[in-house]
């Protein structure tokens, strides 16, 4: 059976095409299925891969060997279907918050002015940004300015959204704030989803799915289904469970040896 | 301008006066402010002083905006394709270090003693300088910004236009100011060298019977013009980048 998204095989060595710089193995043959409407976290300790991989879904990095088929199509570059949500730099400081929205349809030649407008403003209300669309990204705040790129990522309508460490830059109640709003909007939209973290608290609290990476050459630990065990709507509450801290222990378990082996090799290099 | 730099503009210009006033030098070595303002006002009404101005700044403007026309796509160009900044950077780097003066006597040989060879020399001043500084704006421009135009379907024209533009326009500005100030440097080379017309032709002149105050006013001039289009700059950019400060 053909998933939404298929990722087959995937390795990346990093450094063969410049002669004397030393190979890399960054991904070590990876694959996974990914269904439509699936909210997928990447956890893993920095540096590991995790976000290449997600990159390569994008078609922003090219696998060494293997392939990423989305919707029956195997990804060959970066286009509209699939957006894309960084962790800095992920709006235009010279345009307005309304602007930095509408940026994401600014290149569809399929609908008219007055339709972007309406879809930009749709979603910066969804994001609850609805009173700050004259404002400059710069005179905003730093999780209000990630609210801004979601906005604009799903106002321009892809397939898939890709999340890398979208707010790893923010302060704990900043956090959990936007991860509940992001999983709300998620759960609305019905978009299928990738978002890379090393926080293992949010991605328990995001994913349907985690897939817990290895330290480079990054190979998948373990999926965990977690929509099997945690429900779908989430509030503030579940994370003082007891199924949430017992998963979050065992995770932490897991990546903990993993941000170790991550962090010597960094030194050793 | 600040009131700190008016503070210290009025401290420098008291204590030109006080000396001066004091006879501490000769006036042939040090003319009192006064006399150079009202020799100033001599030079405008009775020698064209206007016109001197007038010709000095169609030079430096005439070279700049063709600097700027060449360094601005060149740069750019460098910035994102690797062979055109294999095929420019080092022939780039080697003139950027010659010294400008020792280029005047090629751009007389080549170009007589016209406008062309001013206006020549100033663009060899200032141009390789000027395309690597574009360039560095341009590679300045974040990563994601680009992916961002990539991933919402925008093609290389729309990319640089709607992304890579807006996003060095900032820096390129005072970049451009900074290049600005250069040309009047090189400007006074030129004039002092080989001109009949122009400030530093004035000044050159002056000093040739030690019209002390004359030198000065011509000096005053050039310190006026580059302060008022830097400030005139500044003010632009203030309007134009309100979403920095």
């Amino acid at each position: 059976m053909a998933h939404f998204l298929e990722i087959d095989r995937i390795t990346k060595v990093f450094g063969t095409t410049s002669a004397g710089a030393a190979a890399i193995n960054v991904i070590d043959g990876i694959s996974m299925n990914i269904d439509e409407g699936e909210v997928v976290v990447f956890l893993g300790p920095s540096g590991c891969g995790k976000s290449t991989l997600m990159r390569m879904v994008g078609g922003l990095e090219t696998p060494t060997t293997g392939r990423i088929v989305l919707e029956g199509r195997e990804v060959k570059g970066p286009d509209r279907q699939k957006g894309m949500v960084f962790q800095s730099y992920s709006s235009f400081p010279w345009l307005k918050v309304l602007d930095n929205v509408r940026f994401g349809l600014r290149f569809r030649t399929d609908i008219d002015a007055a339709e972007k407008d309406r879809i930009a403003r749709h979603y910066l209300r969804m994001v609850g940004l609805g009173d700050f669309e004259d404002y400059w990204v710069n005179r905003i705040s730093g999780g209000m300015r990630q609210r801004v790129a979601i906005a604009r990522t799903f106002a321009a309508g892809p397939d898939i959204l890709l999340m890398d460490e979208p707010f790893g830059a923010l302060d704990a109640q900043n956090r959990e704030f936007l991860q509940l709003q992001l999983r709300d909007l998620c759960l609305k939209e019905r978009k299928t989803v990738i978002f890379v973290t090393h926080d293992v608290e949010e991605a328990v609290f995001l994913a349907d799915r985690i897939f817990v990476f290895s330290a480079r050459p990054a190979k998948i630990l373990e999926e965990i289904a977690i929509r099997d065990l945690l429900p779908a709507e989430r509030d503030i509450k579940l994370r003082e469970s007891e199924t949430f801290f017992n998963l979050r222990n065992r995770i932490l378990g897991l990546t903990r040896t993993q941000a170790l082996r991550s962090e010597q090799m960094e030194v050793s290099q | 301008m600040t009131l700190l730099g008016t503070a210290s503009f009025v401290a420098v210009i008291a204590l030109w006066w006080a000396v001066a006033a004091l006879h501490l030098l000769p006036p042939q070595y040090l003319p009192s402010p006064a006399a150079v303002v009202s020799k100033f006002y001599v030079l405008l009404v009775k020698y064209n002083f206007i016109g001197d101005i007038g010709i000095s700044i169609f030079r430096v403007w005439s070279a700049f905006l063709l600097s700027a026309a060449m360094a601005i796509p060149l740069g750019i160009l460098m910035s994102s394709f690797p062979i055109v900044n294999g095929l420019s950077q080092s022939m780039i780097d080697f003139i950027r270090y010659l010294p400008v003066p020792a280029l005047v006597p090629l751009t007389i040989i080549w170009l007589g003693i016209g406008e062309s060879s001013k206006i020549a020399l100033l663009w060899m001043g200032t141009f390789f300088q000027l395309v690597l500084l574009v360039a560095d704006d341009a590679r300045r421009v974040p990563r994601e910004y680009i992916e961002i135009g990539l991933t919402t379907g925008a093609k290389p024209r729309q990319i640089l236009r709607s992304i890579v533009l807006p996003a060095m326009l900032p820096s390129m500005v005072d970049n451009l100011r900074i290049t600005l100030g250069w040309c009047w440097t090189y400007l006074i080379i030129a004039e002092i060298v080989a001109a009949d017309s122009g400030i530093g032709y004035v000044i050159m002149s002056a000093r040739r019977y030690v019209k002390t105050d004359e030198v000065m006013a011509g000096i005053l001039a050039i310190g006026i013009i580059g302060l008022a289009t830097d400030q005139a700059i500044r003010w632009l950019h203030r309007r134009w980048f309100v979403y920095l400060t």
